[in-house]
């Protein structure tokens, strides 16, 4: 394997880990917020936190996987 | 012959007038008669007619996407006493929201332009596909961070007081609260080509207690909005 490309494996696995704890606080912070300000739209927004960590999650994996 | 007792503040010589003991005066309990007659029916009244008010300066909305939520039936907020109903909750105007929508709308066609540019052809094609979700990812919480920012950002008038809500960068909560008695004076400015066509503004609220100005910023219709509170003020002083 090239080292350039080596290189930037390591590069997409640190930073996809790193995305992986952004989404956590992502979900963390729109519940704390639903808690602070109620109304209709709030589980929409939870649920599209949560479907963005599963995605990063799945980006962790094809990383691991693919490259 | 009396010497004073006090030796602090007379001297040993000074002759004492032996001070006489003052009467204490009476307190005598004054009992208040109403004069006013008590018509708690004319206040319910006025209330029923205050919010009709509200919907005739604001018009009836019904979305929770919309910049003014008149008399909401499941909005709220956690700081929200018992005995507090919440009149109105104002958004910032969505007009606010253009500039991040035209940029995540050009975000979306960067890998296309990236690919039409040749961009990736030196990448494998596995990397090529890690980074390209990996780029919509970041659009796509980019859009989500925007769009949270806007819509947890809210201005709540009560009954009993005015509460700004904000959200910083989704990590700061600002909260802000003065009681409606408390307001002192309003003030509204438009300005800018976007805010005198889509006619939104500051609201600026000079206020009596410890936060002594409440800014409401890129509020729809500002002088709607001066005019909702002015009847409030006037129903709370009933």
């Amino acid at each position: 394997m090239p080292y350039f490309l080596l290189v930037q494996k390591f590069f997409f696995i640190a930073c996809s880990f790193l995305y992986f704890i952004f989404a956590l606080i992502v979900v963390k912070q729109v519940t704390s917020m639903s808690k602070n300000v109620h109304d209709k739209f709030n589980p929409i927004l939870i649920s599209f936190s949560f479907i963005h960590l599963i995605f990063s999650g799945i980006l962790i994996f094809l990383i691991l996987l693919l490259l | 012959m009396n010497r004073s007792k006090d030796l602090d503040t007379i001297a040993p010589d000074d002759l004492i007038i032996e001070a006489k003991e003052e009467s204490i005066p009476t307190v005598t309990p004054i009992i208040e008669k109403e004069t006013k007659d008590f018509k708690p029916e004319i206040k319910i009244i006025k209330k029923i007619q205050f919010k009709d008010k509200i919907y005739d300066i604001l018009g009836h909305t019904k979305s929770p996407l919309s910049s003014f939520i008149v008399n909401p039936e499941t909005f709220d907020f956690s700081e929200r006493n018992e005995d507090e109903s919440i009149l109105l909750a104002i958004r910032p105007h969505w007009v606010t929201n253009f500039s991040w929508i035209l940029i995540s709308i050009a975000m979306l066609f960067i890998p296309s332009i990236l690919r039409f540019l040749n961009v990736l052809e030196s990448l494998p094609f596995n990397y090529q596909f890690v980074s390209i979700l990996f780029w919509y990812l970041i659009t796509f919480i980019y859009v989500f961070e925007k769009f949270l920012s806007w819509y947890f950002n809210v201005f709540i008038v009560t009954n009993k007081r005015l509460v700004d809500i904000d959200f910083n960068n989704m990590l700061n909560k600002h909260f802000a609260e003065a009681d409606i008695n408390m307001i002192q004076d309003t003030s509204s400015s438009v300005k800018g080509i976007f805010g005198t066509f889509f006619n939104y503004g500051t609201v600026l609220i000079q206020t009596a207690s410890e936060i002594n100005q409440i800014v409401f910023e890129d509020v729809p219709n500002p002088s709607k909005v001066i005019k909702v509170l002015q009847e409030i003020r006037e129903v709370s002083e009933l």
